[in-house]
């Protein structure tokens, strides 16, 4: 779910934007971090929950114009490059404001305990996270689908070029889902923070894994991100489990196979 | 298409006189920041080879070197064979594995290609990381320096060493600018430039990407059996794609598509490291304010922006007549190199 989180943002930001943002899981450690200092300022779960986001989005919208509007025709490798960049630069400025140490926060008191589910104890702060994913993918599902936004940034998606003539501005679509895509990451982060020790190099872990997602669901459609993060999801999950030698190689050799045999990944949103 | 213009003879005389000078006069430390430079520039011509001018930017390249060195470690250390036979093992492995993969990503383009290499270079690392009989993530020690007393040259003295690395990169700038000239190079370029087209002429279009690949593994995997025999040490690190990216910071700084960028590029990051690490822990932020200055400013890179420089000024300087031919001919050869 947590992969889930963060490669919908890739993947709508990619798919929408052209952008390749390595960065990335760059603004999902900045969420983490921000979380983190949001519950020691606040002293609740809830604080960092709901301020993380923003303050990713608004790092998202800073960047947004003082980069990333002017990089946006300039193919796949200079963003690569110029995010990777910046990759460098968050990196160290973690290291500065927060220290090289592992911080962590607790769960919130109300979600500490186990809970009885289908006859298993299951740890309610998972719980939580789950749902939390479900219902960001229902959200997402029913803007995408259902309401006058979503077909504006369907539209935008299919043929930007076209939707500008039909009068939509689709630089300020464009500017918003970017926000929306680094609010996300920013949300994953600030969830991830208490079961995950928060590092600086928290980011550049998950992004390789959030990018094969991204892959291979097809760069731009969200059902191919919540493919491909629950079969990558699963994959690494049950593979530790089951069969911990190949358990790591299997996701890349998925990989390899979906680029091979459908280079536009699973659900590719355009033919 | 590769041409080797005063510029560029130039500025690799300039490095290598610097860089050999630094090696005679400086300490201990010089001769293994020569070595280092020396070794990453080698890598840095194998990613420009199969990047700037074959259009592939891969992300495997150090993977690939990674490899070649744990062929070398692995022939060497766990076979007890001659350094020499690591060394040839080792250009063999990692121009296998990188031929390999140019075949099998020949059909992916833009971000899937990077991608694509990204993950097969992941699996090696992995596949590496986990195999117990190279040690795991342990690494393996002890590996040889090549025996050149024949000849009358030590290898264990740091600054025969540093020659040595410097030779190595002055045949590689070699052997890659003569693939780059020959039907061969001509080719990978019009690939680079027009896949569609180039297969109209009738030309096998995933071969000539799988042998382009291959060629550039030739030259990671000398660079990798270099870095194994430098630390007489392999470890799993030298795999991780932040290596491939590494190098590609190193190529676009010196300028993608040049070759000499390389070198410049090679030379200037392991400067910055070593220098800025005594001023301050945080040179990654300094890498990576440059990195994004030097693509947002128009990623000619370092060696891009002196040679424009220089034709600028040319242009300048002659007579008006002659300046639209001139400034026609720099366009053609800005596009070419």
């Amino acid at each position: 779910m947590l992969l889930f989180l963060l490669s919908v943002g890739l993947t709508v930001i990619f798919g929408l934007l052209h952008f390749v943002n390595l960065a990335h899981g760059a603004f999902y450690a900045f969420g983490a971090y921000a979380g983190y200092s949001a519950v020691r300022w606040t002293g609740s779960f809830w604080g960092g929950f709901a301020i993380a986001p923003i303050a990713v989005a608004a790092l998202g919208a800073a960047l947004y114009f003082s980069l990333i509007r002017g990089m946006r025709h300039s193919g796949p490798m200079n963003q690569v490059l110029a995010t990777f960049g910046l990759i460098f630069i968050f990196l160290d400025a973690f290291r500065i404001f927060w220290g090289d140490i592992a911080l962590g926060i607790e769960p919130p008191a109300s979600l500490a305990g186990t809970v009885e589910f289908l006859g298993i104890d299951y740890p309610a702060y998972r719980l939580f996270i789950i749902g939390l994913g479900l219902l960001i993918i229902a959200v997402l599902h029913l803007v995408l689908s259902r309401t006058q936004i979503g077909a504006i940034i369907r539209a935008g998606v299919d043929n930007g070029t076209m939707a500008g003539c039909l009068g939509i501005n689709v630089e300020i679509v464009f500017f918003l889902v970017f926000c929306v895509g680094c609010a996300l990451a920013g949300l994953a982060g600030a969830v991830a923070a208490p079961i995950v020790s928060i590092s600086p190099n928290m980011g550049t872990e998950i992004l390789i894994p959030s990018l094969i997602v991204v892959v291979i669901g097809g760069l731009g459609s969200l059902k191919g991100a919540v493919t491909g993060s629950l079969l990558v999801g699963f994959l690494q999950t049950f593979g530790a489990v089951l069969a911990p030698h190949v358990a790591s190689i299997v996701i890349y050799a998925l990989l390899a196979s979906v680029l091979i045999l459908k280079p536009a990944g699973l659900f590719p949103v355009r033919s | 298409m590769f041409r080797q213009t005063w510029t560029k003879t130039a500025t690799l005389a300039l490095i290598f006189a610097g860089l050999a000078a630094y090696n005679s006069f400086g300490g201990p430390f010089a001769k293994e920041l020569v070595i280092e430079i020396a070794i990453l520039a080698i890598l840095a011509i194998s990613l420009d080879f199969i990047g700037g001018y074959g259009g592939m930017i891969s992300l495997a390249q150090g993977a690939v070197s990674g490899l070649g060195a744990y062929a070398f470690a692995t022939v060497n250390v766990l076979f007890g064979a001659s350094p020499l036979l690591a060394l040839l093992s080792a250009i063999l492995t990692a121009a296998a594995f990188g031929g390999a993969i140019g075949a099998v990503t020949a059909r992916t383009k833009g971000i899937f290609f990077i991608m694509a290499t990204l993950a097969f270079g992941q699996m090696a690392y992995v596949l590496v990381f986990d195999a117990k009989a190279l040690g795991g993530d342990d690494g393996l020690p002890g590996i040889a320096r090549l025996d050149l007393s024949r000849v009358g040259i030590d290898l264990q003295q740091p600054d025969q060493f540093a020659y040595f690395c410097l030779a190595a990169l002055a045949l590689t700038y070699l052997l890659a600018a003569v693939l780059l000239r020959s039907g061969f190079g001509r080719t990978l370029c019009g690939i680079r430039e027009n896949e569609d087209r180039m297969r109209a002429l009738g030309i096998t279009v995933w071969r000539y990407k799988a042998a382009g690949s291959g060629f550039a593994g030739v030259f990671a995997g000398l660079s990798g059996a270099l870095a194994a025999q430098q630390t007489m040490f392999v470890s799993p690190e030298m795999l991780t794609w932040t290596v491939s990216g590494e190098v590609l910071v190193v190529v676009i700084l010196g300028g993608l598509g040049t070759l000499v960028g390389a070198p410049v590029g090679a030379a200037f990051l392991v400067f910055v490291k070593h220098f800025s690490s005594g001023l301050t822990n945080y040179w990654h932020l300094i890498i990576g304010f440059i990195l994004v200055f030097a693509v947002w400013s128009g990623g000619r890179g370092i060696y891009g922006s002196i040679e424009r420089l220089l034709t600028e000024r040319a242009l300048h300087r002659v007579p008006q007549r002659a300046r639209s031919f001139k400034a026609a001919a720099a366009t053609e050869a800005k596009a070419d190199a």
